[in-house]
């Protein structure tokens, strides 16, 4: 009996620590990204999706922090390289997967950072592609809170001289709030932000 | 119990030793040695790694043992990847070799200027075609914009570097289209055929082009479909001069965009006074359409458009005392289909065939010109990438043209002319990269044409050298060859015309830094082997040779700016032309009428926030024309006062999908002379008499209120416009 119980607890030994490798790694990535050490963060998930073919959350990870360090980013020399990071990352996983809601949204979020660069060039030819894309996370989740939130969002932001209706929009963002709070990722790790940006937003739209 | 529990403690302690640490350490430089700070560097198939300092150093522990890959990663290097002894690698240095597809290798420019979001030095944005005061949506009109280009009012064709306009071919996703242009007669300008809208990209070279590109002295123009469309959706245009209505259907992997347009310019014309007398007004009724499939490598597509125009007018004429009749009937159709892959380790295949067939039925005064003009083009174009720093292309080309027309004034006999014309062409041409700064393409194409019965051998090459980061030089050099022009060779009997030649020697410099561009391009361009005729028109009994010779000379700057002020955007291009030709019926070297050895172009568009508006202006100034007066006895001694032409237009969003648009040319109604007509004969007094080539208004206005209906509220017409 001691002796399978002995077992037992090895065999869950093994699993756990084997869990614990991509958690102390996720957890890692995380902390650095947190530090603001973005380059440092990004290589970390990349080491991580370089071993775990199965996840698409460490590709996600490159993908989300280089994208979002666009709208952050003031030489715009290094614009170019950040999207195509993000890119690069993303694509690997949509050849794997072309039915996850998020990847799409990532998508989006890729297409907003070259619009975002430079709207006068960027602006007609990817405006397009951002709507498409969030279309298509829609579509797959239609209780997506990023995708209801990013598409309303990106609409907003260029509401200010296209002159759209925001009432919609704005309904569209309290919409998602709601399906942020009731939001439950799939995996610890899976994505979860968005939550802050849209109460701003409310904040904007009252 | 309590032995076992040591047990298991002892088991998973020896574990970790078991797992004993190594350092892995180093360093990461470029070929030159200077440190790379932000590499990725790890043991394959592990979490264990680290990034590189600003000192290019990089150390971690790992717990791997033996032989194990060492990966170096960045983006702008090509990955390095090394089996290593875990427990012995050191204060290691690793070399990463550059990614010469990196975003910032050289790109060889000279000649070039390219629109749309893959050219990485691009001079025009997708938008700017629609947008340029102007241009009215007329893809020309919007490239006499550039440097080296000649504003030839009276025509409205495209002439290129002391080019005649037959000298540019236009091409659609690599293959020829035979008739680029409307109708056009006697000093009525012509616009393009192809709508801005269907198209991603435009290359447009005015010299030293590849080797795939044939039977063209001067330039080409390469307008590429969109590969994909991004969303279904319905556009309406109601304009002062006719309808437009247009549909995109998207399917799970193909999509169609059908675009029909009716213009009538009556309105207009009843508004805005005219210096010609109407019969009828100008009207066109056309469309296009592209349908194109994605397969999992490749993507087909098939491009169609078809238009008819008339008009019938009274002009003056110096010749006659009664104004002269002209009545036109054109119908255009052109066909294109094309297949691009890739299959096997880096081959790609383009391949293609068009057809255009174009019928005119003209009535000058009481004499009738009936023509017809059939063209194909056959394509195969193979590449191989045999590495990034070597690719070779290889291909041919097959050019059918069929022209035959039908002159009868029910006075002589009816008088047939035409011509048969085939060409075969074979090109191959290397692409090698030495470097990320160094890059040469070499080139060799082959025609043969039976009815010059001649071969010709044409070698053409550029080299791209970058200097800093953001400046560069390339140089190009090519030998050009072209069948004469129809006005020739529909005379041609016992293979008597040969091929006109020209060669290009062209040195460039570009500057670019996030919105700015600087392109300054210095040209020598030699022509030789020009038709010569000896009557004061061309005609059947004309006695034709091949000895005329010609040259052209000058500088082309360009600058654009988008940093100034925000959202203002503006470019400048001023050309300067040293041109003479001995052809035609020239007495000897001189400049050519359509040549003006100073042009200037200032192009500003600025987006107000507050007035949801986007306001434009253009202005294009050009020195005088030459002219000949028989009057005098030097040849082509005249000169046209300068010109000037103000545009401004504004377009204004109703709302995001509603856009009203309002644009007006020569503001300023400046009385602009093309050049003069000399009467055939001297009056009583012994003078010539004379007559100013005039535009047919001065100004063109233009309102248009554009919607469109989508899914996506904020797709609008704006890139139409």
């Amino acid at each position: 009996m001691k002796k399978i119980i002995t077992l037992v607890a090895l065999f869950v030994v093994v699993i756990s620590s084997a869990q614990t490798q991509f958690e102390q790694g996720m957890n890692k990535a995380f902390g650095l990204w947190k530090e603001g050490k973005n380059t440092e963060a990004s290589a970390l998930f990349e080491r991580i999706a370089a071993a775990e073919k199965n996840s698409y959350l460490p590709n996600y990870y490159v993908a989300l922090i280089n994208a979002t360090a666009v709208f952050t980013e003031k030489d715009k020399t290094k614009i170019d390289l950040l999207l195509t990071k993000a890119q690069d990352a993303l694509d690997i996983e949509l050849i794997k997967d072309q039915a996850n809601s998020e990847l799409y949204v990532m998508q989006a979020l890729i297409y907003t950072g070259y619009v975002v660069a430079d709207p006068m060039t960027n602006g007609m030819k990817y405006s397009g592609k951002v709507m498409e894309a969030y279309a298509k996370a829609k579509a797959l989740d239609p209780n997506n809170p990023r995708a209801v939130f990013g598409e309303a969002d990106y609409q907003l932001g260029g509401a200010k001289w296209t002159g759209v209706d925001t009432k919609p929009l704005c309904a569209q963002v309290d919409k998602s709030i709601e399906l942020f709070n009731t939001f439950k990722p799939a995996t610890p790790y899976a994505p979860k932000w968005g939550l802050d940006r849209a109460l701003e937003i409310q904040k904007t739209c009252k | 119990m309590k032995t076992k529990l040591f047990f298991t403690l002892s088991f998973l302690f020896f574990t970790a030793l078991i797992f004993a640490q190594n350092t892995i350490s180093g360093k990461v430089v470029d070929q030159k040695g200077k440190p790379v700070a932000g590499a990725n560097i790890y043991i394959d198939g592990t979490y264990d790694g680290a990034t590189s300092s600003e000192t290019g150093d990089f150390s971690f522990e790992t717990t791997e043992t033996g032989n194990k890959f060492l990966v170096v990663s960045f983006l702008l290097f090509e990955t390095f990847k090394q089996e290593i002894d875990v427990a012995n690698y050191k204060d290691q240095t690793v070399k990463l070799r550059e990614n010469v597809n990196a975003l910032d290798a050289v790109v060889i420019t000279a000649g070039t200027l390219e629109s749309g979001d893959k050219a990485r030095v691009s001079v025009l944005k997708p938008l700017d075609i629609v947008t340029t005061a102007g241009s009215a949506g007329n893809i020309v009109a919007a490239l006499q914009t550039l440097p080296g280009t000649q504003s030839v009012g009276e025509d409205g064709r495209l002439f290129v570097r002391g080019g005649e306009a037959s000298e540019t071919q236009t091409f659609v996703d690599g293959i020829r289209v035979a008739q680029p242009y409307g109708a056009t007669m006697n000093n009525l300008p012509t616009r393009s055929r192809f709508s801005p809208f269907l198209f991603s990209g435009i290359a447009f070279s005015t010299g030293g082009y590849s080797a795939e590109y044939g039977e063209a002295l001067s330039s080409v123009l390469l307008l590429n479909t969109q590969d994909e469309e991004d969303h279904e959706k319905t556009d309406i245009g109601l304009m002062t001069v006719g309808l437009s209505l247009g549909n995109t259907q998207k399917f799970k992997k193909s999509s169609l965009s059908v675009n029909m347009a009716y213009i009538n310019l009556a309105p207009y014309q009843a508004v805005i006074p005219q210096n010609v007398d109407w019969n009828n007004p100008y009207q066109s009724l056309g469309g296009e359409t592209v349908y194109r499939y994605n397969f999992t490598s490749g993507i087909f597509k098939l491009y169609a458009s078809f238009d008819s125009e008339k008009f019938d007018l009274n002009q003056k004429n110096v010749n006659f005392e009664n104004p002269i009749r002209t009545d036109m009937n054109n119908n255009n159709f052109y066909l294109n289909s094309s297949y691009k892959g890739s299959f096997g380790t880096g081959w790609q295949i383009t391949s293609g065939v068009s057809y255009g067939y174009s019928k005119n039925k003209l009535k000058y005064d009481i004499t009738g010109v009936d023509s017809q003009e059939n063209a194909a083009q056959l394509k195969l174009k193979l590449s191989k990438k045999f590495s990034n720093y070597f690719k070779l292309s290889f291909g041919t080309d097959y050019f059918i043209t069929k022209y035959n027309e039908n002159v009868a004034d029910n006075i002589a006999l009816d008088v047939t002319n035409g011509y048969d014309s085939n060409i075969f062409a074979a090109y191959t041409e290397g692409d090698v990269m030495f470097s990320k700064k160094l890059a040469l393409k070499v080139g060799l194409r082959f025609s043969n044409n039976s009815l010059l019965n001649e071969n010709h051998i044409a070698p053409r090459a550029s080299l791209g050298y970058k200097a800093s980061k953001s400046s560069q030089f390339s140089f190009a050099y090519g030998d050009f060859t072209q069948t004469p022009v129809v006005d020739y060779i529909k005379f041609s009997k016992y293979h008597q015309f040969e091929s006109e030649k020209a060669s290009h020697y062209i040195l460039n410099y570009t500057f670019t830094r996030p919105g700015q561009t600087l392109r300054a391009e210095a040209y020598y361009k030699d022509y030789s082997n020009l038709v010569q005729y000896d009557t004061r028109d061309i005609q059947y009994n004309s006695i034709f040779n091949n000895n005329g010779s010609g040259y052209a000379k000058g500088l082309d700057i360009f600058w654009r700016d988008s940093n100034l002020y925000k959202n203002l955007e503006y470019w400048i291009s001023y050309s300067y032309i040293d041109s003479e030709r001995q052809y035609k019926n020239f007495p000897y070297m001189a400049t050519p009428s359509f040549i003006a050895n100073h042009n200037l172009s200032v192009v500003t568009k600025y987006f107000i926030t507050d007035w949801k508006s986007q306001v434009g202006f253009t202005n294009s100034f050009s020195t005088g024309r030459p002219y000949n007066d028989p009057n005098q006895t030097q040849f082509m001694n005249g000169k046209t006062k300068s010109y000037n032409s103000l545009s401004f237009n504004w377009a204004y969003l109703l709302t995001t999908q509603k856009i009203l648009y309002f644009s007006v040319s020569n503001v300023l109604g400046t009385q602009n002379v093309f050049g003069y007509d000399y009467a055939k004969n001297p009056d009583p007094s012994g003078v010539y008499q004379r007559q100013a080539v005039v535009p047919t208004a001065d100004r063109f206005f233009f309102v248009g209120f554009f919607w469109t209906i989508s899914q996506n509220k904020n797709e609008n017409q704006l890139k139409n416009l």
